[in-house]
């Protein structure tokens, strides 16, 4: 019981990050990106390029490809999205659906269906308090950790993050308050591909590295976003935390195939008990 | 005295129809100009196209000789209009203080950006703000947050301040203290262009009244002849303003 929410813990923590990404691109672009799977794996393959094939060590391969892969997002965006920005939000998703096959197929063309890891030695699991614990269980707690502290630093004490959060609370204000949007969105994307970089290479080291690796964290991190309150940054670390354990600690009831069903459930039953989530601010149509 | 904003012939409206069918307002200087009119005349509509939010059909606005038709509304604060509007005039998920600092964060001027946020001058003119600070904005009263929303749009040391309805949904001592900071900020040298339905209130410290009905001006007069005016509700409320003459 303790291993099985040990283990949901670090299912949660690697949901962190693409539900971090979500809520942010949903407060600042006020759509839901359903790209953000693909785009992990795409992110995770330019890792493994880098990491693999060309011999450079992981940690500087992940922070070269996170670098150039905020820059990508703002190119993809500025394709993509921008046209569009004027459109509902359903449009905007619907892009978004589009987009992600596109990028998960970009990566299984590249590389195809095969599973593949990223060049890491084995090291043997430690035990603590009867749990089992591996070193990339290890990694990815201090990586998403100190990822979410640089977030809630940049959100709460950097101009660009205090923006973020200005454009996300009311757009039209922002404006007048003297707030470029467009450089805002730039950042907003900047700043949620690094994270989609980071949280793709904490998927394939969790897993393996295969096209459906990102999408396979969709649902879970869109129940992570919409629990803690879509456009709370707050609420999406919390919700993929319960979402990860929840998940996880379902599997002593039920089958461990149908675990996928727990975050729907919890989307379902958000939206009809508290659509606003965890931390949300209830929706005002202005 | 010279013009700082002038409004000329402007139209704007959403979707189809124009709201405001050619549109003439002038803000001389160091005064301050009150708008006021029935529903529906489009007097927000008006602020709102001042400060960017509604593009430019036809006309023009000029500030100090600059034209801001094509500005952005970003732009439009850092070339000296500030605006507050009606409603949602704050951002609530932030604190006092951030919504402080990021009135002035984007500043193109260098010494506005870095000037202390709490200061004796804004302290003297919200009392009511001091100690609020850490409190976020959403949590404070209706009258707090219009002191926070007017502190704000001051923070970028304006040229012309617009504000609409400001003293909307406040209590009698709020809207007195509203109006009395309006006239201190003025006093200091900044231009107000106001929208105002509790017209006697906004009209003892405006030096000009403008009417508007149907997207028009229908009739620009000083303040203390229009507080004079017999009929002086029927304006603002629309029953005499095909009656009122142009002055």
């Amino acid at each position: 019981m303790l291993q099985t929410a040990f283990n949901g813990l670090i299912t949660g923590i690697i949901v962190t990050l693409p539900a971090l990404s979500v809520t942010l691109l949903f407060g600042v672009l006020k759509f839901p990106n359903f790209a953000v799977g693909a785009m992990m794996t795409l992110a995770a393959y330019m890792v493994f390029a880098l990491n693999v094939q060309l011999g450079w060590p992981l940690t500087i391969a992940t922070a070269a490809v996170a670098v150039a892969f905020g820059g990508l997002l703002i190119v993809i965006d500025y394709l993509t999205f921008r046209p569009l920005r004027q459109r509902d939000s359903i449009t905007l998703m619907v892009a978004s659906l589009g987009l992600g096959f596109v990028l998960e197929n970009i990566a299984r063309l590249a590389y195809g269906n095969t599973a593949r890891s990223f060049a890491i030695e084995l090291a043997r699991p430690f035990r603590f308090l009867d749990i089992r614990m591996n070193r990339e269980q290890m990694i990815t707690v201090v990586v998403s950790t100190l990822a979410m502290l640089a977030m809630y630093f940049l959100l709460t004490r950097m101009p660009i993050g205090r923006a973020m959060r200005a454009v996300s609370d009311n757009p039209a204000l922002a404006l007048v308050r003297g707030i470029e949007s467009p450089r805002i969105i730039r950042w907003t994307w900047f700043i949620a591909g690094m994270l989609l970089a980071v949280g793709g290479v904490l998927i394939g080291m969790d897993r393996a590295l295969e096209p459906p690796m990102g999408s396979s964290y969709l649902i879970a991190a869109f129940a992570a976003a919409i629990l803690g309150g879509l456009g709370s940054p707050l609420g999406a670390f919390v919700g993929a935390l319960i979402i990860g354990i929840v998940s996880e600690l379902a599997t002593l009831v039920i089958p461990p195939n149908y675990r996928i069903g727990i975050p729907l459930c919890v989307i379902a039953l958000i939206l009809i008990f508290r659509p606003q989530g965890l931390f949300g601010q209830p929706y005002i149509r202005k | 005295m010279s013009d700082m904003l002038a409004v000329r012939q402007l139209h704007a409206g959403y979707g189809e129809g124009d709201i405001l069918k050619g549109v003439d307002v002038t803000l001389p200087a160091g005064q301050v100009v009150t708008i006021i009119g029935p529903n529906g005349s489009g007097k927000s509509t008006l602020l709102k196209t001042l400060a960017g939010l509604l593009p430019v059909r036809q006309g023009d606005i000029v500030l100090k000789g600059q034209s801001l038709k094509d500005l952005s509304a970003p732009r439009r604060v850092r070339a000296g209009l500030s605006y507050v509007p009606q409603e949602y005039n704050v951002f609530r998920n932030l604190t006092v203080l951030e919504n402080l600092k990021i009135a002035r964060e984007f500043m193109a001027d260098a010494k506005t950006r870095g000037a202390a946020v709490i200061s004796d001058e804004l302290l003297e003119l919200f009392p009511d703000l001091r100690g609020k600070f850490k409190a976020r904005a959403g949590n404070l009263s209706g009258g707090q947050r219009q002191m926070l929303a007017l502190a704000c749009a001051l923070a970028v040391r304006p040229e012309v301040l617009m504000l609409d309805e400001p003293s909307t949904g406040l209590s009698p001592k709020y809207m007195a203290d509203i109006f009395e900071t309006v006239r201190t900020v003025n006093a200091r040298g900044v231009s107000v262009l106001m929208v105002e339905q509790n017209a006697i209130e906004a009209l003892r410290i405006s030096n000009t009244c403008v009417v508007m009905a149907n997207g028009r001006v229908r009739m620009t007069a000083p303040a203390d002849e229009v507080l004079g005016m017999k009929d002086l509700h029927s304006l603002y409320l629309g029953d005499a303003r095909e009656n009122a003459v142009a002055i």
